[in-house]
Formats: structure tokens, C-alpha cells, sequence
């Protein structure tokens, strides 16, 4: 006579190599890769302080619960560090940058970086962008998720904000989501593209209130109109921001 | 163990030799096969290359001393236990994982410290102890959590994965402290691997019966007996590693490696088919995991280590 066999539930992901695991997304929970976060996060907010002086406005506008979507301009390398940083410790590792696949991910110290310090989600920007969409849409299902998206799409050249990507709109039309507009001064003096090493800047946040799109249906010119939308609610955060050199371009 | 001493010390200098010369043995071997008679070895190449790596890291890290030799030991415990967690999911249990990834770390401290009665490297006290205190925090986790459900099972795993892979596999580390540590920890980590791969050879060249079909169906009793076969001659083929040893003991450390080493890859083997998983990881390439690798030597090394401490003290 034997005792009932017990059930194991085995990581799907046990055959990858771990460059091949931080490649993939959804990622599974990795205790050893939360502290390393969790460690590279309170070294990052230090630097933040210290070297940037960063002052956040509007942390009372992030949603408490559910999961929600923030959007921000997009100059340096700094915007999404800058931005996990004004997010609590205990919801870093629900906190997903949206990072250009083409960039982040091919290389294996960038894999590194994107994954283990951002906890960043890949995004096909040349190919496959409905299924970069749907897979940001997935993440939005699970309660608590935040996903932090530049709508640029890449980084400003020139420190003025760009035209908002319709692909955003296409994802939110029609969705209970809350959106976040955040705007961000600074990063661009600080650590423009191109770029070496970061000087010492002063960075600011400014986080708005949320808003849905609920009332709209899902189509081309809700998609467009909620991008148009969004860049004006991130251009008029701009004004909030005493000192604002992003000269955004209307 | 320093740099110093590994460079004065005849019996590092004859195995960083015999290492060197058996990979580049290892890898004009390939290299025949492979251009001379136009065979396929790309697994073999995998597995060579893996080699290239491993090798040169562990001969480092003992090259550089007591204290590399326990970090490299300790990391890739931690590594070993990672792997076993997501085979057998207790990854998604972060108070068990954590418990137990606490547990290896203090394995680590008290292997590295001095032992503040003897004056000596190693608190060997509180190491020989130690399971009965990572037992206590693991049973204390249910009771903080207030909760029953299923918790025996993950209970049952994480005392495992402590004791086997970060308690058992410190000995290694542990041994390091030892004063004839460059010869017991070369010698043990070359036969055991020696052991694997006779098992492998002398079974794939003889092998006929089964030696424990639900198991490990590849695995057979010719592959086993070839490789106690040379397990048992090479502690006077390497009797430099311990010149102290009396006949009994060389004959015992043939044993203890040439059996208890394929009792470890047996063991890990149930555990595998048990999960229905082929490999524990894909770290290694050409090899699986880091417990693929090491499987042989956790069930090994307690076994030589209080060997050496019944017969001659560790120091």
C-alpha cells in the first residue's frame, strides 16, 4: 500500500536557459531576481535624490487599487527609473515599463537591465504591435498590474514631445482602465539620448489625475482621439512643472 | 589556503596540470572526431565547452583561498536550491524559499567564520546544528501564516531542499577549512566526476541489465560496477591528494565515491521522474542544471568529510 501521490507544480519555464527566462514575458515570479530589484530599486532612488534632487508632485493621483496605466513624455533614459521610483517599494515588482524589444532585448547586459533592474515588459515596435497590444492588455486583467507606457514611442531627440502613438488608444477604447498622465522635466538636461553618463539635474515629476475612456468605442478615431487626448492632459501637467525646459512643441 | 600556498603546495600544482592536460586532451579529441573522422559532436562540443568554463572556475576559486572556495561553493548551493524549488514549484512559496535561501547564506557564515572556542577556521558546532534551526524557522512559517492547507507538502519540500542541497552540499564548502583541504577537495570533486562519466562510458560500451529500470532506465549494472571498478583504483592512482591515508581509508574513499556517488545520481534521478522533468535545469549547457551536475557529489561529500574528521580531525 502507497501513500496518494502529491502534485507538483513545476515552473513552465524550467527547460529555459536564464538569459532565455528574462527574455520571455509573462516572466515567473523569481525570488532571487526581487531582491536583486529590490536592492538595484533603493540604489536607484538614492541616486535619484542625491544626485538629481527629484521632487515628485501628485503621488496622491495614482490609483490605490486595481491595476491602471501610466503615460509619460519620453526624453531620457532616466523617464522610467524616474518614474518607478515614485511608485511604492511593495508594488515594484507589479510595475511593468513597456521597453522597445529591438533595444532592451538583445543584447545580454541590457536583458539584464531591462529585466532584473526595470521590470521591464517587451514591446515589438516594428512587427507584431497588436500582439505587443494584447499582451499589455493581458497584464491590465490582473488586478494590481501598472503599466507605464511612453506613447512617443522613443526617446525625444530634441526634448520636445512628440506625437502620441495611436496604439494606446487602440488598447483603452472602451476599458474601465484608469490612465495616468505624468510629465516629466528634466530628464532631458540630464541624461539626454545619445548621451554617455548623467549629469547632475534636477529631475521632476508631475503625476495627474486619472482618467478612462469607457464612453468611447473601439476604432480608429477613438484610438486617435484618446492619443490627442492623453498628449494634451501630459502638456498641460508641463505648466504644473515650474520649471519646465521640455518646450513641448502643441 | 591562499594563492601562496596553493602555488607551494604540490598537490594544487599536480592537479591544475592534470586538469589543464586532460582539457586539452579533451578538446583535440573533439577535434579528431570531428575534422579526422567526420563524426557529429555537437553535443559532445556543448558539453566540452561547459567544461572549459567549470573547471578553470572551481581551480580558480580554490587557488584564491579558503573564502572564495566557500562563496563559490555556498552560490552555487544557492543556484542548485533554486533549481529545485522551480522543479518542484516551491518557488511560489517566497517564505519557504526565502527561508531556505536564509539557511544556505548562514551554512555559508558559519563555514567562513572562526570558531570562537577552538580558534580554529569553520564553527563546526554550529554547523553540525544548524538543520535543527532552519527546521524550527520552517516550521514556524505555517504558524505565523495561520494556515494548514497543503502546508506539509511545501514543509516537507523546503526541509528537503535545505538539508539536501544547502546543508549536505556545504560540506564541500566546509572542507575547505580543512588543513589538507587543497588535496580532499580536488580529490573529491575530480573522482566524483571521474565516477560519473565511467558510469557512462563502461554502460554505454557494456551496458546490458538494467540497474533501476523506474528510475533510471539508462542507467546499468555493468556502467555501475565499471565505474566503482575505477572509483576503487584511484585513491592510490592519486594517493598524493593523501599521503596520511591508511590502506582502510583509500579503500573506504573508493567506496564512498565509486557507490554512495551513484546513490546521488539515483536519488536525484527519483526525484526527476517523480516531477516527470528530463533535467532539473538548463544552466550548464550540454549538462542541464547545476543539479545535474553536482547530484553525485552532495550525497558524497558529507560521507568523505566525517570520514576524514572520524580518522584525522579536520585540522
Amino acid at each position: 500500500m502507497t501513500i496518494e501521490p502529491w502534485s507538483y507544480d513545476t515552473s513552465e519555464d524550467l527547460d529555459k536557459t536564464l538569459v532565455e527566462r528574462l527574455r520571455g514575458f509573462p516572466r515567473e515570479p523569481d525570488l532571487l531576481v526581487y531582491s536583486a530589484r529590490l536592492m538595484a530599486a533603493t540604489m536607484i532612488r538614492a541616486w535619484l535624490r542625491v544626485y538629481h534632487r527629484l521632487q515628485v508632485t501628485g503621488r496622491e493621483n495614482l490609483p490605490r487599487d486595481g491595476s491602471f496605466v501610466l503615460v509619460a513624455n519620453h526624453c531620457s533614459h532616466l523617464d522610467a527609473l524616474t518614474i518607478l521610483s515614485a511608485m511604492p517599494l511593495h508594488k515594484l515588482h507589479r510595475v511593468f515599463p513597456a521597453a522597445a524589444q529591438d533595444f532592451f532585448f538583445v543584447s545580454v547586459p541590457r536583458v539584464a537591465i531591462a529585466a532584473v533592474v526595470v521590470n521591464a515588459l517587451p514591446f515589438n515596435r516594428q512587427a507584431n504591435i497588436r500582439q505587443s497590444l494584447s499582451l499589455c492588455r493581458q497584464l491590465l486583467d490582473n488586478p494590481g498590474n501598472v503599466l507605464l507606457l511612453f506613447p512617443e514611442g522613443t526617446r525625444s531627440t530634441t526634448g520636445e514631445l512628440g506625437e502620441f502613438k495611436p496604439g494606446i488608444g487602440l488598447m483603452l477604447a472602451g476599458t474601465r482602465v484608469p490612465i495616468v498622465p505624468c510629465y516629466l522635466d528634466g530628464t532631458y538636461r540630464a541624461w539626454p539620448k545619445g548621451s554617455c553618463f548623467p549629469r547632475p539635474r534636477q529631475v521632476r515629476l508631475v503625476i495627474g489625475r486619472a482618467r478612462t475612456y469607457e464612453r468611447l468605442g473601439r476604432g480608429k478615431d477613438s484610438a486617435l482621439e484618446i492619443s490627442r487626448d492623453l498628449r494634451e492632459a501630459v502638456l498641460a501637467l508641463a505648466c504644473v512643472s515650474p520649471a519646465s525646459h521640455c518646450e513641448p512643441r502643441l | 589556503m591562499s594563492p601562496s600556498m596553493a602555488l607551494s603546495s604540490d598537490v594544487f600544482r599536480a592537479y591544475a596540470g592534470m586538469l589543464a592536460g586532460l582539457l586539452i586532451a579533451g578538446g583535440l579529441l573533439i577535434a579528431l572526431l570531428r575534422w579526422g573522422l567526420h563524426r557529429d559532436v555537437s553535443h559532445a562540443w556543448q558539453s566540452y565547452t561547459s567544461w572549459l568554463v567549470m573547471v578553470p572556475l572551481v581551480v580558480l576559486a580554490i587557488f584564491a583561498g579558503r573564502v572564495p572556495v566557500i562563496v563559490l561553493f555556498s552560490l552555487l548551493a544557492v543556484f542548485a536550491f533554486k533549481e529545485y524549488a522551480r522543479a518542484t514549484g516551491l518557488y511560489r512559496d517566497w517564505l519557504m524559499t526565502g527561508a531556505v535561501y536564509l539557511g544556505i547564506l548562514a551554512t555559508a557564515c558559519v563555514s567562513a567564520m572562526y570558531d570562537p572556542n577552538l580558534h580554529v577556521p569553520g564553527w563546526y558546532g554550529l554547523f553540525a546544528i544548524l538543520p535543527a534551526y532552519v527546521i524550527s524557522a520552517i516550521l514556524l512559517i505555517p504558524i505565523v501564516r495561520n494556515r494548514a492547507q497543503g502546508q506539509l507538502q511545501a514543509i516537507a519540500l523546503a526541509i528537503l531542499g535545505f538539508l539536501y542541497i544547502g546543508w549536505m552540499f556545504g560540506h564541500l564548502a566546509f572542507l575547505a577549512n580543512a588543513k589538507e583541504a587543497y588535496g580532499y577537495l580536488l580529490y573529491l570533486i575530480f573522482s566524483v566526476e571521474i565516477n560519473d562519466i565511467a558510469a557512462y562510458t563502461f554502460g554505454k560500451l557494456f551496458g546490458r541489465h538494467p540497474l533501476r529500470s523506474n528510475i533510471s532506465p539508462k542507467k546499468t549494472w555493468e556502467g555501475s560496477l565499471g565505474a566503482l571498478a575505477v572509483s576503487m583504483a584511484l585513491p592510490w592512482a592519486l594517493r598524493f591528494s593523501f599521503p596520511h591515508f591508511t590502506t582502510l581509508e583509500l579503500i573506504l574513499t573508493g567506496l564512498i565515491v565509486g557507490i554512495t556517488g551513484q546513490f546521488g545520481d539515483l536519488s536525484m534521478s527519483v526525484i526527476k521522474r517523480d516531477l516527470g522533468v528530463k533535467d532539473m535545469g538548463a544552466l550548464i549547457r550540454g549538462h542541464g542544471g547545476i543539479l545535474d551536475r553536482v547530484d553525485s557529489l552532495i550525497y558524497v561529500t558529507p560521507l568523505f568529510f566525517h570520514m576524514v574528521r572520524w580518522f584525522h580531525g579536520l585540522y
